[in-house]
């Protein structure tokens, strides 16, 4: 029998006196065990970080090392209809400190660490470049917060320059500043933003979520010290721009049309005025202006009472523009035409109430023609009756009156004209005159241009389209159309509406425009009172026409708000309406009826000019009615 | 005395004693050659010298084309910015108040009704034939209606 087996059938272990060889194997195994402890030690923890762990250390180092910065999508510009730019956007410079760089501190074991820099010393080097007081910057500077505004939206070169100095504390970021380049042009249509960007006023409120870019994304790595990591992750998203918005509006008649309001209030002493240029056949707005105006570039300095676009939210008593509307539905119904001839008295009495003309004239028989030449109140008025209350409301309305015509414009007044069951036994004689009813300038014009569309009514349109990323423009929807009257109706009441301009008992004569045939009706309306029934002491004067008279092609609204002494339409509006109209036609490239002047005859003309503005340089700065 | 019966024995079958003639060729087989692990060494060092330069290389490649990439974008963002910037400049030289006050300051004046006028002889805008047209220096039209404007 071997020894190994003799010793496994013994009863009891013997203890057996290991050698030094054994006694190494035995400790290193036991050193192998804590060895395998501590390695499964080791790869539990592994498993726990690089597995259970491991999405929140992801998150956690992506935090430390990624820079996300956002990228802010550019905000569409706003042109006029030849691409001449109303409103863009550049960039600037935006100024900030940080407060903490300038007041002492304590560590977490008690030492004071005195400022990063010199609050009086930073505030006097700024002061003159952000021009602001030194004393304010300093109040800023030392204030108890971490982040301060020192200026925003300053040009790019002096935030440049205050990036170059380098000062402690002291930051600069690029930020778009919205612009408006012509100074105000068109400002009360195009609107305003406010220092965020979002749109506040204008166009720019009305399509805000058009023009709004969609803001981009850029996550780089950067290193512990903030530097970036050049062959690091770098992911962009970038930014959308916002989309182009294209208008209507034609900068040269725009203009045109601001000078003309702003020369007739100041010329009559009035408190406003307006102007609007329409296109017939498509509804384009070419121009639409108000006096007293503002810059939008300067916003923070106007009255807000000039921000209004009081061409659409601001309405007033059409006055004799009205009877146009009231005789072409009364032609259109049948009961007179042009050339009929009726027996208009000095007066008619309605529910115990006399009406005359504005200056009382004779029992006479005028035909409708003349009763539109002189606006006669009473002619008007008698043809009223005749077409009664019912048609007389379904022909204002289907004009356009007491309701919106469609562009969407802020604060679009529908204006007033009440139901035909509310009216007073007086409401017939007035309404037909333009009294207790009430349009917004582009009312007006649209009803004028659909007599000058023969008929057609087209709604009025401040966009023309829009331009993405393409570059292309999408034109926006054609307009809708609906006929009002017969073509044959609308022809009468233009050839009517002419002969207020050049007929020898016209109100409207000095509307004419050298060289075209002009239609137009002037109005004479007084201003309601505001805080009692009836009328005040303050007139409204209006003209509203189309040229040229054969072929409308423009209409063009006048409206003067409390002119004196002087005040009635014909005297006040009618030359502003010759002149924006000449402008307007000029501009648009529509023929005169008889171009007439040759080239030796213009040069002598000019010369003239020239020779006139030289003896008397300050009657040229400001033509006079009569160049006009 | 067991149940299961022992193998049984299979004779061993005599295998024919190998002659001489069967046995194969031997041949004098050459000792391989020494392997000489300095040049391994070598070998190994410059794979992974070459790699770790080929790596270095590319990453210092990298981040210069990526250093040159953040250049090229910050030139294009300054672009864009003083591109919208003119932009913006045009628009307000054009502004057409700008424009008329220029030129009353340059004692134009402003035009009369005459905005149009009545030419002795057609323009090629307008059908005529280049013939029909004199030189470009005795056109006194040339500088101000020419075509070609």
């Amino acid at each position: 029998m071997t020894e190994p087996r003799r010793l496994a059938t013994r009863p009891r272990r013997r203890i057996v006196r290991r050698g030094a060889g054994a006694t190494a194997v035995h400790r290193l195994r036991w050193l192998l065990g804590v060895y395998l402890l501590i390695a499964a030690i080791v790869v539990a923890q592994l498993v726990r970080v690089q597995v259970v762990d491991a999405p929140g250390y992801a998150d956690l180092s992506a935090s430390q090392r990624a820079r996300v910065i956002e990228l802010a999508g550019e905000r569409g510009r706003i042109y006029d209809r030849d691409g001449d730019v109303l409103a863009t956007t550049v960039q600037a410079a935006t100024v900030y400190a940080d407060p903490r760089a300038f007041r002492s501190r304590e560590t977490p074991d008690g030492r004071t660490v005195p400022p990063a820099a010199d609050a009086a010393a930073v505030a006097a080097q700024l002061a003159p470049l952000l021009e602001r007081d030194a004393s304010e910057l300093e109040e800023l500077l030392t204030g108890d917060n971490h982040f301060a505004y020192l200026a925003r939206q300053i040009d790019h070169e002096v935030g440049v320059t205050i990036r170059e100095l380098g000062l402690e504390g002291i930051g600069v970021i690029a930020e778009p500043e919205r612009t408006y380049p012509a100074e105000g042009l068109a400002g009360q249509v195009v609107g305003f933003t406010g220092i965020d960007g979002e749109g506040l006023q204008g166009l720019e409120a009305r399509y805000d979520d058009l023009l709004l870019g969609r803001p981009g994304m850029l996550t780089l790595e950067r290193a512990p010290g903030g530097l970036d990591i050049a062959s690091g992750t770098r992911e962009l998203i970038p930014s959308e721009p916002g989309t182009d918005l294209v208008l209507t509006l034609d900068r040269e008649v725009q203009h045109a049309a601001e000078r003309a309001a702003a020369e007739v209030t100041a010329a009559h002493g009035a408190a406003g005025a307006s102007v609007l240029v329409l296109e017939v056949g498509t509804g384009d707005i070419l121009a639409m202006a108000s006096a007293p105006t503002f810059d939008p570039n300067e916003r923070g300095d106007a009255d807000p009472e000039t921000w209004r676009n009081r061409a659409v939210t601001d309405v007033f008593e059409p006055g004799s523009t009205q009877k146009a509307l009231t005789i072409a539905a009364a032609i259109e119904e049948g009961l007179v035409d042009e050339d009929e001839v009726l027996r208009v008295p000095t007066g008619i009495t309605v529910a115990d109430k006399t009406f005359t003309d504005a200056t009382p004239q004779p029992t006479s028989d005028w035909s409708v023609s003349e009763i539109m030449e002189r606006s006669s109140n009473v002619g008007t008025i008698a043809i009223a009756q005749e077409l009664g209350a019912e048609r007389l409301d379904t022909y204002l309305r289907s004009f356009g009156e007491g309701s919106s015509t469609g562009t969407g414009f802020p604060g679009e007044s529908t204006g007033l004209l009440s139901p035909v069951d509310q009216w007073w036994s007086t409401s017939l004689p007035t309404i037909a005159i333009g009294q207790g009813v009430a349009v917004s300038l582009l009312q007006l014009a649209n009803s004028y241009a659909t007599l000058g569309n023969d008929g057609v009514a087209v709604a009025p349109r401040i966009v023309r389209g829009t331009v993405g990323d393409d570059g292309r423009l999408t034109p926006s929807a054609d307009p809708a159309e609906r006929r009002v009257v017969s073509a044959d109706t609308a022809q009468q009441v233009q050839r009517m509406l002419e002969r207020v301009v050049s007929g020898e008992s016209g109100t409207g004569s000095l509307a004419a425009v050298d060289g075209y045939r002009v239609a137009g009706k002037t109005g004479t309306a007084r201003k309601p009172s505001a805080d009692s029934r009836g009328y005040a002491g303050e007139y409204i004067a209006t003209f509203v026409g189309f040229a040229p008279a054969e072929d409308p092609q423009l209409v063009v609204a006048v409206m003067v708000d409390e002119p004196g002494p002087v005040y009635y339409g014909g005297l006040v509006a009618a030359p502003v309406f010759s002149e924006v109209m000449g402008t307007a036609l000029a501009s648009r490239r529509v023929l005169p009826q008889d171009p007439g002047t040759s080239l030796e005859d213009a040069i002598a003309a000019a010369a003239a000019a020239r020779a006139e503005a030289e003896v008397a340089p300050a009657a040229a700065a400001v033509p006079s009615p009569a160049e006009r | 005395m067991s149940a299961v019966a022992p193998p049984r024995r299979t004779p061993r079958v005599a295998t024919p004693l190998r002659r001489d003639t069967d046995r194969p060729q031997l041949r004098v087989v050459q000792p391989a050659r020494p392997v000489h692990t300095l040049l391994y060494a070598l070998a190994t060092i410059v794979v992974l010298a070459g790699a770790i330069f080929g790596t270095v290389t590319l990453n210092a490649l990298a981040a210069a084309h990526a250093v040159e990439a953040r250049e090229l974008e910050a030139r294009v963002v300054e672009g864009e910015r003083v591109y919208a910037q003119r932009l913006a400049d045009v628009a307000a030289l054009e502004d057409p108040a700008r424009i008329r006050d220029a030129a009353m300051e340059l004692g134009l004046v402003p035009a009369g009704p005459s905005r149009h006028l009545a030419l002795t002889r057609a323009l090629p805008a307008d059908g005529a034939v280049t013939e029909t047209l004199p030189g470009d220096s005795a056109d006194p039209l040339k500088p101000v209606l020419s075509a070609d404007r």
